[in-house]
């Protein structure tokens, strides 16, 4: 049940946490969690069979990171560096145990669909990650929109393979049915091997497209220097 | 983590350790508050979304109920009636309808599946000895498989009258070959999960059924 380690950049492309964007953003989109840092696989794979559950488990995810960021952030002066990891690390469960009152309070069924892994939120490396990388380091409210943006990503993430999973496995979307009564559903897309079949569609679906867009900006970039030195430039081409 | 040790102008050791045992201490005292809070602020409303499923569960197995009494079945026999729908136990829901009149009971039941355990809830007929409805509250079974028993229509007209007499003992047989009113007509393809549906009827029933039928007078007035 362990998440893989954080390796940053185990999909190759994965480029540095640039400083002065925005963190919400960051997280969002180009920091993606699941797409881009391809961090907390565990749940990625295991929940995300419905909507629903992909949904709720993204959101609680977004509460633990936002609330732990802030708190995180907000005490990190005080902490000593010996011990700010234990420190993190009671802040986050405690996140994640209001989180699991919290949603045994809305929903019981989507409680039981999610089973152990929202006590296990609390080991998704995303979380000691952001604490540890950003919210030991940036004021308060940076921080709760790095969170906010994280959690959001990992949401987002969660949903797109929720949607294929459960719109090619049981034809419905959110439990409604798309299809008429004659769609025979490739259940295999509930079974774990369509959870990794769809987050590797969906890895390459954005990794063709980080690659697309980073070709085009490197072709402007030497379109734009071509323009300045001329002379060499010529000579290169023949 | 590979902390740098601290620099030679830091306070004694001793000061250090101190600080820390604080900063730890104050964290962890503030999480047992937020925890404390985060439950008892949710606790009532953890126990009305039990209390709605469970209900709406005997209302969907015994159509027509509009009051629930839940007995208690103490080791020796006896039946007592709860208050609390959280208290856990052996227990059973006895259904009446709006005029009073006893409809049946409902009883839970739960046995090792393919997967975990499945827990159920199956309506009995204390009258025709018969078991009229067989719900699936939670399972893990296999998506498009063994989740089947739990939304199969045919597999559920099985339990529209199984005989629970316990002359026989309910069994669950292959698909297409059920010939009595105690076998069960497994899915074929979820031949596990529908035997373990089998299996934890029986062991509920045979368990449940001498007890209900011994205090019938009594659940037939609700008291």
């Amino acid at each position: 049940m362990s998440d893989p380690q954080p390796i940053p950049s185990c999909c190759g492309t994965a480029p540095p946490a640039p400083g002065g964007s925005n963190p919400f953003v960051n997280g969002l989109w180009k920091q993606n969690p699941v797409f881009v840092q391809v961090l907390g696989m565990c749940p990625t794979l295991a929940i995300t069979n419905s909507v629903r559950n992909a949904l709720a488990m993204g959101l609680a995810t977004t509460f633990v990171l936002a609330s732990s960021n802030t708190l995180i952030s907000m005490v990190r002066k005080l902490v000593p560096k010996q011990v700010r990891i234990a420190t993190y690390i009671a802040i986050i469960a405690t996140s994640v145990t209001v989180v699991d009152y919290l949603v045994k309070a809305a929903s019981i069924s989507v409680y039981k669909a999610l089973g152990p892994f929202i006590p296990l939120i609390v080991a998704n490396c995303i979380i000691l990650e952001r604490a540890e990388g950003f919210a030991s380091k940036k004021p308060v409210f940076a921080s709760l929109l790095d969170g906010l943006g994280m959690g959001l990503g990992f949401a987002f993430a969660l949903t797109c393979l929720g949607s294929v999973r459960e719109i090619l496995g049981a034809g419905t979307f959110l439990g409604v049915p798309l299809f008429g009564s004659h769609f025979e559903p490739w259940v295999l897309f509930l079974l774990p091997p369509g959870g990794f079949i769809s987050l590797a569609l969906w890895l390459v679906t954005f990794t063709t497209f980080r690659q697309i867009k980073a070709r085009r900006a490197a072709r402007a970039a030497a379109a734009a220097a071509e323009t300045v030195p001329a002379g060499q430039l010529v000579e290169v081409r023949s | 983590m590979s902390t740098p040790v601290p620099p030679a102008h830091a306070q004694p050791s001793m000061a250090n350790a101190i600080r820390m045992i604080r900063v730890l201490g104050v964290v962890s005292l503030l999480c047992g508050v937020f925890i404390a809070g985060a439950h008892v602020t949710t606790l009532e409303r953890i126990r009305h979304n039990h209390e709605v499923i469970l209900r709406s569960s005997v209302a969907e197995l015994l159509p027509g109920a509009t009051r629930e009494v839940i007995y208690g079945v103490e080791p020796s026999g006896e039946l007592t009636i709860l208050s609390d729908i959280e208290e856990g136990g052996s227990r059973f829901f006895a259904g009446y309808d709006a005029s009073g009149k006893f409809l049946g009971v409902v009883v839970e039941a739960s046995g090792r599946g393919y997967a975990d355990v499945i827990s159920a809830m199956y309506s009995y007929s204390p009258e025709k000895r018969e078991i009229t409805g067989f719900k699936v509250v939670d399972m893990k079974e296999t998506p498009g498989l063994g989740s089947r028993i739990g939304t199969d229509p045919d597999f559920l007209a099985n339990f529209k009258a199984l005989d629970a007499s316990l002359g026989h003992p309910i069994t669950t047989v292959k698909h297409g070959t059920k010939k009595n009113p105690w076998e069960i007509d497994a899915i074929s393809g979820a031949t596990i999960s529908s035997r373990a549906v089998g299996r934890m009827l029986e062991a509920s029933a045979s368990k449940m059924a001498p007890v209900i039928a011994r205090n019938l007078n009594r659940i037939e007035q609700g008291n």
